[in-house]
């Protein structure tokens, strides 16, 4: 086990970070406590508040990093106000001095997003003389997961707009065994989702699955699984292609769905969008439980641990259960709180590497969008 | 769960005594006594064949019930058949993997020769059960002998870069490889215990003349002796090249194997393939 209190300021009893996230369209703080001594099931971090605005888009409109950025840039002060008021109630000025750090999201992500907050944190961190902590996004999302729900070696399978990892730890690192070779997941059935013209809110991911618990016929779609690798352009390709041939009325065999045996007309049913919705979650979601397998074959663990937004989705893992159970392991999710990006996971993980004594100076402070799960050295963990 | 399944498999092949060898993440392996066809104590006049004629092996793909059911049947299908396909082309090509001796798409079944013998300990002989029994004995001899410099570990991994030259130039890749995807047969001529390897599990095995299918499958070994193998993977890695670059020698085509090879920097320092650091 870590100490993690090595760098205890004196008669100090806790530790407070703020966390700021906004790495995509969301943009979240939250204020996290660590009462010291290590992080048991016990001894579990508090989240104080969690606030979260979501940059919501027109319909059939995906969000553009400069609108974003904007969005970002307005509401940041008014969330921090509203986080620090939630947690501490009590004004501005008396509250920040309890907190210990600052952390914010470092990468990867949108430039743009990530900058407008890279430089609230700056100022803040300026401004109130308090030391700041770069986060790895990815590290956020898994120690989170970890902390929420108490699994202790799992395999991670992170799924969201920008990524799509299956992750075990090794020797401090979150390495990474399997991965997408082109798009990520959620960027997949975001832009599908926008071929459709389904609404941006709460979010498209959310809005597919509910139309895909009304579809029934499954459509055959490219499987693309390339050993613990898999690939996702060419299904969003190949569904796009039969959902504008539906909206244009075009004649296309695969839109036609065949219930009976003895092929007459009646039988035959027209492919609706459910349908497709339907296929292609299907589709997709078995391909994510295959790669999991394959690495809890290889690495021999029993526990999955599901986080990111896609992670929400329930035949997600209704699907990892039985795969799971199968395997006689067990399996962990959060719920959209923890799941979709926030800026309490920010806030976890920073606090962790500050307990560490690791800070981030200023001129170090740039933020990247390619900053990989695998170059972060984890020294908190030393199992 | 194993149990069943286990039961099924004995639904689709009764009268086979099946013993499970290993359950990976997609297939179980048995291994029975019976062969799927032929008369009892039927014995084989084909003298070509170093397989162990009294034992098969048979490999079954599960249906995942996660999956839905249609997309679960065509994976299955198609995996298992092409799996059979390769296997009987190598044969016809005659490049040692076990023989195809029957199969059935639907069901997810292939039925192969068995292959390998018991290592010293009971193991089966996977080249990564092979080698950690001799790192095994070098520790506890206090790193004397030394197995990354014993001739017969070079010269085995050579010729497993040899197969796998071979195999390439097959315009076959392999797409799985790792040290217990490679089996040591002994050679049926010579008593004294020479082995030679063989590969197998072609599941994930596909046609491929791109010299950066073959990079990566040359990266995915190296990238898995490292794994298994943590101390002596460089050595053992620069043995299998050495046997990559003979089989190309052999077919003089060096043009091919310079240009795989540069191919192997690229995937290697590519970003968006794993950098596993350390």
């Amino acid at each position: 086990m870590v100490n993690l209190d090595q760098y205890l300021k004196p008669n100090q009893t806790e530790y407070y970070a703020l966390g700021l996230e906004g790495s995509a369209n969301k943009l979240g703080i939250g204020i996290i406590k660590h009462n010291i001594g290590q992080l048991t099931t016990l001894n579990k971090a508090e989240v104080l508040s969690n606030v979260r605005d979501t940059y919501i888009t027109p319909a059939g409109e995906g969000f553009l990093p400069r609108d974003t950025a904007r969005h970002h840039r307005n509401w940041v002060v008014r969330l921090i106000k509203e986080a620090l008021n939630e947690a501490f109630g009590c004004g501005l000025h008396d509250s920040f001095k309890k907190l210990d750090c600052i952390c914010f999201t470092q990468g990867p992500g949108m430039g743009a997003p990530l900058q407008s907050v890279v430089i609230a944190a700056r100022t803040l961190s300026q401004l109130w003389g308090i030391p700041m902590i770069g986060v790895n996004h990815c590290i956020g999302h898994i120690e989170m997961g970890r902390e929420i729900t108490n699994a202790m070696n799992p395999v991670v399978l992170y799924v969201s707009g920008g990524n799509t990892q299956i992750i075990a730890y090794s020797r401090q690192r979150y390495r990474i065994f399997g991965e997408t070779l082109d798009i990520a997941i959620g960027n997949c059935l975001d832009r599908f989702a926008r071929v459709l013209k389904i609404s941006n809110y709460p979010s498209p991911g959310y809005n597919i699955e509910q139309l895909a618990k009304k579809g029934k016929n499954f459509i055959e779609l490219p499987y693309t699984v390339k050993g613990m690798d898999l690939s996702m352009s060419g299904i969003l390709e190949f569904i796009e292609s039969l959902a504008n041939d539906l909206f244009n009325g075009k004649k296309n065999k695969l839109l036609i769905a065949k219930n009976g045996t003895n092929g007459t007309n009646e039988d035959e049913e027209k492919i609706t969008i459910e349908d497709l919705c339907f296929s292609l979650q299907e589709c997709l979601y078995a391909m994510l439980v295959e790669i999991t397998e394959r690495a809890m074959a290889h690495v021999n663990a029993n526990q999955v641990l599901i986080v990111g937004g896609v992670g929400c989705n329930e035949r997600l893992q209704e699907m990892m259960k039985i795969m799971v159970l199968d395997r006689n392991g067990s399996i962990f999710a959060t719920d959209e709180r923890f799941c979709i990006d926030n800026g309490i996971m920010i806030a976890h993980a920073g606090l962790l590497s500050y307990r560490m004594g690791d800070f981030t100076e200023l001129s170090e402070s740039v933020c990247t969008q390619k900053f990989r799960t695998d170059e972060v050295l984890v020294k908190w963990r030393d199992d | 769960m194993s149990v069943e399944i286990i039961k099924r498999v004995e639904q689709l092949l009764p009268y086979h005594d099946l013993k499970l060898i290993s359950q990976g993440a997609e297939a179980l392996v048995f291994i029975t006594t019976k062969h799927p066809y032929l008369p009892k104590n039927y014995k084989s006049l084909d003298l070509s064949t170093d397989a162990d004629s009294s034992k098969y092996i048979i490999k079954y793909r599960p249906p995942k019930p996660y999956r839905h059911e249609i997309l679960d049947k065509q994976i299955t299908k198609s995996r298992t058949a092409s799996e059979a396909k390769i296997l009987n082309k190598l044969t016809i090509l005659n490049f040692k993997t076990p023989k195809l001796i029957s199969m059935d798409a639907p069901h997810g079944l292939i039925i192969m020769e068995y292959i390998g013998y018991d290592l010293n300990n009971g193991d089966i002989s996977s080249l990564k059960n092979h080698l950690w029994l001799l790192e095994k004995q070098q520790e506890s001899n206090n790193y004397n002998p030394n197995v990354a410099n014993d001739a017969s570990v070079e010269s085995l991994l050579k010729m497993v870069g040899e197969r796998l030259g071979e195999l390439h130039l097959y315009d076959i890749v392999h797409g799985d490889l790792t040290s217990s995807n490679i089996m040591l047969i002994k050679d049926s001529e010579s008593e004294t215990g020479n082995v030679e390897p063989t590969l197998i599990d072609f599941g994930l095995s596909s046609y491929s003349s791109l010299s950066e299918d073959k990079a990566v499958d040359l990266y995915v070994l190296e990238r898995a002796l490292i794994s298994t193998h943590p101390v002596y993977a460089t050595q053992y890695n620069e043995w299998m090249l050495e046997g990559y670059c003979q089989a190309y020698k052999a077919q003089k085509s060096m043009k091919r194997h310079v240009e795989v090879i540069r191919r192997l920097e690229g995937v290697r320092l590519r970003g968006r393939k794993r950098s596993l650091l350390g």
